[in-house]
């Protein structure tokens, strides 16, 4: 029998008194949508804890487009901290809901996004307290479907033993279909297998048990993916595009929290997609192709959003904010609404130009913390291998434009382990910051360089699918300790400060970025060895994978430092974000001989393919600057 | 030339702390009767300099878990709205469990709330087997002491109860006992409850000597196996000891 769907928050309530931040788990916050009365009931988990969970804007979209639907409600759940997980598991609760503090296994769809590679062991944690079963061959007709969908499904074979089905591409139509299909079979009566059998006729639905893996051809150590005999599926899964994103409202998010959040701020997305072709970038393939809004629909959403929900910040959101055509007519436009109220504006991310410094300025007011900067590579000749299509001399400008206005603070992102590096160009990141610090010192004024700081932030280079670099290895991790401690040996200036990533997590996140199905049994090990809240470093072990790979044996280390050949069938072809194989191997090339390629919404076509493949195009609202 | 100092107005507010939202702190509670203001549509003031932010002030803290029927914000505003008017958009823009329940101007030179609320009054709803006696008897033995030591993280600190703890009564009530405390406070400190009770705890249980206390947000009571702890009141006193109200 399916668990009932009944409000259990009285079981909770006495333990919340004994847990970090309690304001988690109590629901009832401004803006809720769903309904108590519904016929069909959706629970969309975000896998982390409540305050780094709520501001996600993938789930925001989702939540407004599922509550839209008649007959429909959804609701959110988080994964409790571990305080909170351990209490209730000690008290016999399972995981609830937030606003019907209902039992996640009572819902008719679960459905989890995966924000990051991190996030896995979580979702088997949330499984697990939920009482529903961890992998999707052992769940009966009683349990709930689990799905799966965000950004970092792009390669879905480690997960795909936990999910009964994952959506690829973007939701926000789609998963109301999926629900709509799921709620009709589920009232013909139809059994478990049926139902998914024609949820897989849904655009973009992956049902991965409806799929085998070979090996018989050219194909790298996971097999590649095909439709099982007799099944009726498509051989390759297109991610799904929102039809007119200008008919969407930019105005998802509702919910305003108690607690103090990561992001706590209102967003508004302004535009989806960005076509730099940064060779390394993930995201820059899977949300393309680019759409903008009109000027006119994100200031008049941002000044309903405020009026909505009584934020004090609004954040344009999206993979290049200023990279919108209109982006200054905006930020002119609200700076003059907003102006005594206190509200302030931000932009997630800054471009490397003095247009950049100029829009960062625009939003900045008086008040000035630091600006960040991705470089992400020290020499022209390895930015030009990533396709960074940025010039020391627009840094030095950008830089100087920054310090001038007035910021002291200045933040450099940077990779290391990229494809075709050399310590020459790891000694260019050194000189890089070292130039940046000279060019402050000469322009802020004697008295004021006490607040100066410099500093650089180096990740590790993760080959991700479906990227120019989806063939490359990992750099091993003692050459990356070597390398880090030949940057931190460079770097002339003390004032200039050297973080790095940690290269254990960036391990696990190349293993998952990278493998196939066969893993799903190393993830299941690590969160049985007590792995949880992966993304916390505190709570990151590398030897409880190391273990559960072993168990398996798989050596992860072999795993993330394997280069794939360039003819190889791969793990994650037949899910696909609608970019050509031979756009990216054509762009592999163009990198290995320093070549850059152009980007399509200032310059013609570059030929990736997503626009024929998908049925869509670029939509700009002017020319881009 | 000179500017004209712009007229401003204060509105003072009594809100409600209850239900689920009774868990929230001190800081979430104020940003979110912040975006309530902001909601309302008020005219609010902000401040001058760098990081304008809304110009309102709270009374005192409330301890996280315990529920009030008066908690007080001074709001600025930099015009005048009828006060029913006010509340009433501020009751459509709050959640009900922190709902505004009065509201009315104050002069701008008025003492601030954290100036003129000396008194506290809690209920406390102890569920419980001791009888009202023995619990009366136990608090009164800890009265007697005049102060509760207690650590805050790895602070030792003195819970001074001659200055704070004016009067109480202990009567028995629906499954255990009620208690009544009537508290003052001041630059010096204030009674912070839940450390009163694990003193009256350990006192029933004869291990106040033995087990330091510690300040927690809701403690566990030997004596007790639910605790609900609410404000019923705040006001100032004047010279004579006669009741002043906020509003």
């Amino acid at each position: 029998m399916r668990t009932p769907y009944e409000n259990r928050f009285a079981d909770i309530e006495p333990l919340l008194a004994h847990v970090e931040k309690p304001s988690r788990y109590i629901n009832h916050e401004w803006g809720t949508l769903s309904e108590q009365d519904a016929s069909y009931r959706a629970c969309l988990i975000y896998p982390d804890v409540y305050d780094v969970g709520l501001p996600n804007q993938g789930i925001a979209i989702l939540y407004a487009a599922l509550n839209r639907a008649s007959g429909i409600s959804c609701e959110r759940g988080y994964i409790p901290w571990v305080d909170m997980a351990d209490a209730m598991r000690a008290a016999g609760i399972p995981l609830l809901s937030l606003e019907g503090a209902a039992p996640v296994a009572s819902f008719d769809v679960v459905g989890f996004h995966i924000p990051h590679e991190m996030a896995v062991t979580n979702v088997l944690e949330g499984l697990d307290l939920a009482g529903i079963p961890k992998l999707a061959a052992d769940r009966g007709e009683d349990d709930p479907l689990v799905i799966a969908g965000g950004p970092s499904i792009y390669n879905p074979e480690p997960y795909c033993d936990f999910f009964d089905a994952i959506l690829i591409g973007e939701g926000e139509e789609q998963i109301v279909e999926f629900c709509e299909a799921h709620r009709r079979l589920r009232d013909e009566g139809r059994s478990r297998a049926e139902i998914l059998r024609e949820l897989a006729r849904v655009g973009g639905v992956y049902v991965p048990s409806l799929y085998e893996v070979c090996h018989d051809k050219a194909c790298t150590r996971w097999g590649y993916t095909v439709p099982a005999d007799g099944t009726e599926v498509p051989p390759v899964v297109y991610k799904r595009v929102v039809r007119d994103f200008g008919a969407t409202d930019p105005l998802a998010q509702s919910i305003v929290p108690y607690t103090e959040l990561v992001h706590d701020r209102l967003s508004v997305e302004v535009l989806r997609g960005c076509a730099r072709g940064c060779r390394f970038c993930q995201a820059g393939i899977t949300y393309r192709p680019v759409r903008e809004r009109t000027a006119d629909q994100v200031v008049s959403s941002v000044m309903r959003g405020l009026e909505k929900t009584g934020y004090d910040e609004v954040s344009l959101t999206s993979l290049s904010t200023t990279d919108h055509s209109c982006v200054k007519e905006i930020l002119t436009r609200l700076n003059h609404r907003l102006e005594g109220t206190g509200v302030s504006v931000s932009v997630p991310s800054q471009r490397l130009d003095s247009f950049g410094v100029e829009m960062a300025l625009a939003v900045a007011g008086e008040k000035k913390g630091g600006l960040t900067f991705a470089p992400e590579a020290g020499s022209q000749r390895l930015r030009d291998i990533i396709n960074k299509n940025v010039t020391e001399e627009d840094l030095e400008r950008a830089v100087r434009a920054a310090f001038e206005a007035g910021w002291r603070r200045c933040k450099l992102y940077f990779m290391m382990g990229l494809p075709g590096e050399t310590d020459e160009d790891i000694v260019a990141i050194a000189e890089l910051a070292d130039h940046v610090l000279d060019i402050a010192r000469e322009v802020v004024p004697k008295g004021q360089r006490g607040g100066l700081s410099v500093s650089i932030s180096v990740a590790v280079f993760i080959p991700k699918a479906w990227t120019p670099f989806q063939w490359c290895a990992q750099l091993d991790d003692d050459e990356v300790k070597r390398r880090q401690q030949l940057l931190l040996k460079s770097v002339r200036n003390k004032a200039v400060r050297v973080h790095y990533h940690d290269a254990e997590t960036s391990l696990i996140e190349a293993v998952l970025s990278r493998g196939g199905r066969a893993l799903a049994p190393v993830i299941l090990g690590a969160w049985e060895r007590g792995q949880r809240f992966d993304a916390w470093s505190e709570h990151f072990e590398l030897n409880r994978w190391l273990e559960a790979a072993a168990a398996c044996g798989i050596d992860l280390r072999e795993v993330a430092h394997e280069e794939f050949p360039l003819d190889a069938r791969l793990p994650w072809e037949h899910t696909s974000p609608g970019v050509s194989r031979g756009f990216l191997e054509r762009e592999w090339r163009r990198a290995l001989a320093g070549k850059t390629t152009a980007d399509c919404t200032r310059e013609s076509c570059t030929g990736c393919g997503v626009c024929p493949t998908l049925g869509a195009e670029n939509v700009l609202m002017g020319e881009r600057s | 030339m000179t500017v004209a100092e712009p007229m401003l107005f204060c509105l003072r507010v009594r809100y409600v702390k209850q239900g689920r939202l009774r868990h929230l702190g001190h800081l979430e509670v104020a940003r979110t009767v912040e975006r309530s203001v902001r909601r309302a549509g008020l005219p609010y003031a902000v401040t001058q300099g760098f990081s304008p932010h809304m110009r309102i002030a709270f009374s005192s803290a409330l301890p996280v878990a315990t529920s009030s029927v008066c908690e007080w914000y001074d709001l600025v505003l930099k015009s005048y709205v009828p006060a029913a008017e006010a509340l009433e958009k501020l009751t459509a823009a709050t959640p009900k469990d922190l709902a505004p329940v009065q509201a009315g101007y104050i002069d701008m030179r008025a003492p601030t709330l954290g100036l003129l609320i000396t008194r506290q009054d809690y209920r406390i709803h102890l569920a419980t087997s001791y009888a009202a006696e023995e619990v009366d008897r136990a608090l009164g033995a800890v009265a007697t002491l005049g102060k509760v030591n207690y650590l805050r993280g790895k602070k030792e600190k003195v819970l001074d109860l001659n200055a704070t703890l004016d009067t109480w009564s202990v009567e028995p009530a629906d499954g255990g006992v009620a208690i009544t405390l009537k508290t003052r406070s001041s630059n010096e400190g204030s009674l912070r409850p839940e450390i009163l009770l694990t003193a009256i705890d350990r006192m029933l249980t004869g291990t106040l000597e033995t087990e330091p206390i510690t300040s927690t947000g809701t403690p566990e009571l030997t004596c007790s196996s639910r605790i609900e702890v609410e404000r019923e009141d705040q006001y100032g006193e004047d010279d004579e000891g006669g009741r002043i109200d906020p509003l």
